[in-house]
């Protein structure tokens, strides 16, 4: 064998989207305000998953505004309506949806406004980057005007919704049920190197397949698989907390081995969108569903390299060499053809 | 405690200022100055969060005492662009999505900067070496390496200014590159998070934690703690008025341990004093009497008949066991030709984010019981708290801090009510932060588990039954574990349609580190034993793996696991979609790594050497160029 062997493996997954087996519910308020600019009140902030941004461009698109002119309001149970928590790859599918209803409702009332005031249908009117207008017309006003107009004739442009996902719980006995109204599938192809000398994988390339519905900002959905990758690499390759009868002995980072800039493999992010028939933006998520496929993927390429199937997570390179050390080469293959050989011949009956 | 005096050069201006001996040069940037845009991930040196330059040179902060930067000269990163205005580094940080939670982003920056500085030809192996004492949990590096190369273009000239513009939006924001609206805030260290917040006449809180695993709480005496000066208050479970107990699923754990402790670093009392030094020390007078107990330190363990019980309502020690049941696994064992059987372990993994847990309590001047900090679930910690304090609903109230990441990390309640609690006894502000060592012993981690799996399928590749078997450590404390185990059953056996299977998943008490949410809620878990199970059948039926999961992949139509129709599925587009990708090359996974020819192209990496890539050629080109190359 030669010192560095190479290899590739993939793995597939699937994911629910929003809380799982009960109904999920998110709310939002929103209102177009002076200036043609917008206000957003909803319950969550930034974990860093970019969720404000995604918010902002949802109500930006839906009231005709732009995202920078969008303030979105911290979450805080006293000042805002409840979108409870940031986590289940929820927010962009259930608060996502809610600012979108909240948008679309306070539109609705500039929108009914500004139609009486031009004497056309109100299905007529389009906005969009700060400008409103009637088709097949020449009228067109800017946003910060047709607010001044709408609060003009007595009426301020606010609107407020609520998003339901539909899950149910499961049965005690036999476990049916439809956990959520929104599934995500996913597929990763990792290739590795594995130095046979030292255990050392290194993880060279991924390929990372992931539907997420609509992509609201391709960007963040790539930063999210990427994040994800090297989560589920770390657990596949180093990372281990590990108490002794109880007591931590991984105290801090010197113990507790995370991946660095030199652990990246490069990530290859392909987007899949499927669009969601159950709610109006289509999308449905990505930040928990990055992360799954890593790891077995990463043990199938290490396995294709040289052969050892880690089956204890993380595979280090005491691992790998123990696991190198007791190996026999083309033993699997060979309980396997005697497997085969055995069920052939159970098969003619022998 | 006799003072030092301190004169540097900090951004430009001259400091002169009386500190504390005992300050490292992190604290006095944070506390005297507050420059609070540097940021303590670990205290140790290990994670680069508290990256400056002392005269030039990167520095982290909390290695190196106040009193060795005398007389140097200090840039933070609130100083490499004036207010309002963000340098190319920064720019592309922004531009590319590099910033997620933001708490790394400031090291990170200064960490790109010095390498920019250093070599301003840097090509990417040596960037990506240069930014190696800096760990981002967030982001996989990825969006942070290529604002690096874009930054390092702009500035030498190879690339215009305009590369660092946002990418232009066509017809709808929806699907564009709208840039983070976040990132200013985040590459400039403007951003305030919870341990960067200061209160007027704010307290400092400290905790007692367990030193042992499992031992009944025979008296603690906190007298002379209290009477010490300085100290505000000590609260131990005794100051809670209402109903002890919160947790996602069962309210199993007390705001502070409750006659017994169950795991090491179990919080036991805390103090709130006028500063952390003096809440440090009022620890040590705590007095605690234990006797310690027997303890259950593996899932298998706890099962055992006549076990040590940790939870009086769970005398068996079972959190939760799943049970999900579809078709006949007898029939379907006896169609197949093959049948595989395994085990497959996971380990405990902890969150990582870089930002410790942190958070401010006060009472309003409505009484409004108030906390503040980096929570992932402030409507469910409102519910519980409102009934721990026994407070009206609306007398409680929870603001979410920006949160330095998450990941499931953040959704226990394992330190507001503390807060609360300092806060209604002292009338006063009262913060908490955490050290990195008190994150890792006293936050949840991901459920370590062990899988029984039994697959078998027919010649044609068509899974007939599969039996799956989860046993899960869930640790002292319930928190998310339920949940955990239900995610983990619903997904079990991967994205494929199964007629026959029987799935359970158990989830038991130990004394061990608590388990509970993290990304993925048991579906790594799961799915990681599915797919080993499903590479091993590939090369027992001789047949590609893509092949296999295509035979036996959700369509519309299909029934899950739990028997739900679906009706939509996109398997069969994201296998093609990564399939092509990868220029996969089609074959049965029995060893072929060295005879493979899709290896090593363009869309992978160089492996390396550590420490081979300063001075190596330099490499210039972006990451598209070499792919387009
Ligand atoms: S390296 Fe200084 S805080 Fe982590
Ligand atoms: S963005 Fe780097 S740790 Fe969160």
């Amino acid at each position: 064998m030669n010192r560095k062997m190479r290899g590739r493996g993939m793995a597939s997954s699937w994911y629910g989207i929003a809380r799982t087996a009960t109904i999920d519910r998110a709310g939002a308020w929103a209102e177009l305000d002076d200036g043609g600019t917008a206000k957003i009140v909803t319950g969550v902030t930034e974990i860093g998953e970019g969720i404000l941004t995604v918010l902002a461009q949802v109500a930006a698109e839906e009231l005709g505004v732009r995202p920078e002119d969008v303030t979105i309001g911290d979450n805080d149970t006293s000042r805002s309506p409840e979108a409870a928590h940031a986590g289940a790859t929820r927010q962009t599918y259930m608060i996502g949806n809610s600012v979108a209803l909240a948008s679309r409702d306070a539109r609705a009332k500039l929108f009914a406004e500004i139609a009486d005031h031009w004497d056309v249908p109100v299905d007529s009117l389009r906005a969009f980057n700060g400008e409103l207008w009637a088709q097949d017309t020449n009228l067109r006003m800017s946003m910060d005007e047709a607010v001044k107009t709408c609060k003009g004739r007595g009426v301020v442009p606010v609107g407020s919704a609520s998003f339901t996902a539909h899950g149910t719980g499961l049965d005690p006995v036999d476990g049916s049920g439809s956990p959520w109204q929104a599934y995500v599938f996913g597929t990763q192809i990792a290739e590795v190197e594995v130095d046979t000398w030292t255990g050392e994988v290194q993880v060279l390339g991924i390929w990372a397949a992931h539907d997420v519905g609509r992509a609201i900002n391709p960007r963040g959905v790539e930063g999210q698989i990427e994040g994800g990758v090297v989560q589920g690499l770390g657990q596949a390759l180093m990372e281990d907390y590990q108490t002794e009868k109880g007591y931590t002995t991984t105290h801090g980072f010197a113990k507790y081995i995370l991946p660095t800039s030199l652990d990246i493999p490069q990530i290859n992010c392909v987007i899949v969108e499927d669009p969601d028939p159950l709610s109006p933006l289509q999308a449905k998520g990505i930040g928990e569903p990055a992360l799954v496929p890593t790891a077995p993927a990463i043990m199938n390429a290490i396995y294709d390299a040289i052969g050892v199937r880690i089956k204890s997570l993380p595979a280090t390179p005491e691992k790998i060499l123990d696991a190198l050390r007791n190996h026999v080469p083309g033993r699997e293959q060979i309980a396997q053809s005697a497997r085969q050989d055995r069920a052939e011949a159970h098969r003619r009956g022998l | 405690m006799p003072k030092i005096d301190l004169t540097m050069d900090v951004n430009g201006r001259k400091v002169v200022k009386q500190s504390e001996p005992h300050k490292r040069l992190l604290d006095f940037l944070r506390e005297d100055l507050n420059l609070t845009g540097t940021k303590e991930g670990c205290g140790a040196g290990e994670c680069g969060t508290c990256s400056v330059f002392v005269d030039g040179k990167l520095v982290k902060s909390c290695l190196m005492p106040a009193a060795k930067a005398d007389g140097a000269k200090i840039e933070t990163i609130e100083g490499l662009a004036r207010p309002g205005s963000l340098t190319p580094v920064q720019q592309a940080f922004h531009k590319t999505g590099a910033s997620q939670c933001g708490y790394c982003i400031p090291g990170m920056v200064m960490a790109a900067t010095s390498a920019l500085r250093e070599n301003p030809d840097a090509g990417i192996e040596e960037i990506k070496e240069r930014l190696g004492g800096n760990i981002c949990r967030c982001t996989g590096y990825t969006k942070i390496f290529e604002a690096v190369e874009i930054a390092r273009d702009v500035i030498a000239g190879r690339l215009p200014e305009t590369a660092l513009d946002e990418d232009a939006t066509g017809e709808s924001f929806i699907g564009a590159n709208v840039r983070r609206l976040d990132a200013p805030s985040k590459v400039s260290g403007r951003l305030k998070y919870a341990a960067d917040m200061k209160m007027v006449d704010m307290l400092q809180m400290q905790v007692l934690r367990a030193p042992m695993p499992h031992a009944r709480i025979v008296s603690i005496d906190t007298s002379e703690a209290e009477a010490m000066e300085g100290v505000a208050c000590v609260i131990t479970s005794a100051d809670v008025p209402g109903t002890d107990g919160f947790g996602v699923f069962v309210h199993d754990q007390p705001v502070m341990a409750r006659g017994k402790v169950r795991h090491f670093g179990e919080a036991v009392a805390a103090v709130a004093a006028e500063d952390l030094i003096t809440a440090r020390r009022a620890l040590a007078k705590i007095k605690v009497e234990y006797e310690e107990l027997p303890g259950v330190y593996a899932p298998e363990d706890a099962l055992v008949d006549g076990a040590p019980v940790i939870h009086d309502y769970a005398q068996d020690n079972v959190i939760k066991h799943i049970p999900i049941r579809k078709g006949d696994i007898a029939k379907g064992f006896a169609e197949a030709d093959l049948i595989l059987e395994d085990e497959f372990r996971t380990q405990q993994v902890e969150h990582a984010y870089l930002e410790p847990e942190a958070g401010i309590a006060y009472v309003d001047h409505d009484d409004v019981v108030t906390v503040l900090s980096p929570s992932q679930n402030i409507t469910h910690h409102r519910h519980m708290l409102a009934e721990i304090l026994a407070l009206p609903i609306n007398k409680v109230r929870f603001i979410m801090s920006p949160v330095g990441g998450g990941f499931g990390g953040k959704e226990d309640m394992i330190y507001q009510g503390m807060l609360a609690l300092a806060a209604m006894k002292t009338h006063r502000p009262v913060q908490l932060n955490f050290t990195r060592e008190e994150s890792l012993v006293a936050s949840a981690k991901r459920h370590p588990s062990r899988v029984r799996y039994k697959m078998g399928l027919k010649w044609s590749g068509e899974i007939t039954a599969i039996e799956f078997d989860m046993l899960s450590d869930g640790g002292a404390y319930g928190m998310s574990s339920e949940g955990v185990m239900r995610k983990a059953a619903i997904l079990s056996c991967g994205p494929y349609e199964v007629h026959n299977l029987k799935v359970d998943t158990k989830v038991v008490y130990t004394n061990n580190t608590p388990s509970g949410a993290f990304r993925t809620f048991g579906g790594m878990q799961a799915q990681f034993a599915t797919e080993s199970m499903m590479d091993m059948a590939a090369e027992a039926l001789d047949m590609d793996p893509f092949e296999l999961r295509r035979i036996n992949m959700m369509r519309i139509g299909s029934r899950t696991h739990t028997q739900q129709e679906l009706t939509t599925a996109s398997l069969d587009r994201v296998l093609d979609a990564a399939e092509e990708a990868s220029r996969w090359e089609a074959g049965a996974p029995k060893v072929r790594g060295p005879r493979r020819n899709d290896l090593g192209g363009p869309d992978t990496r160089k492996p390396c050497t550590l420490g081979a890539r300063i001075g190596e050629p330099t490499d210039t080109q972006t990451k598209d160029e070499r792919v387009a190359s």
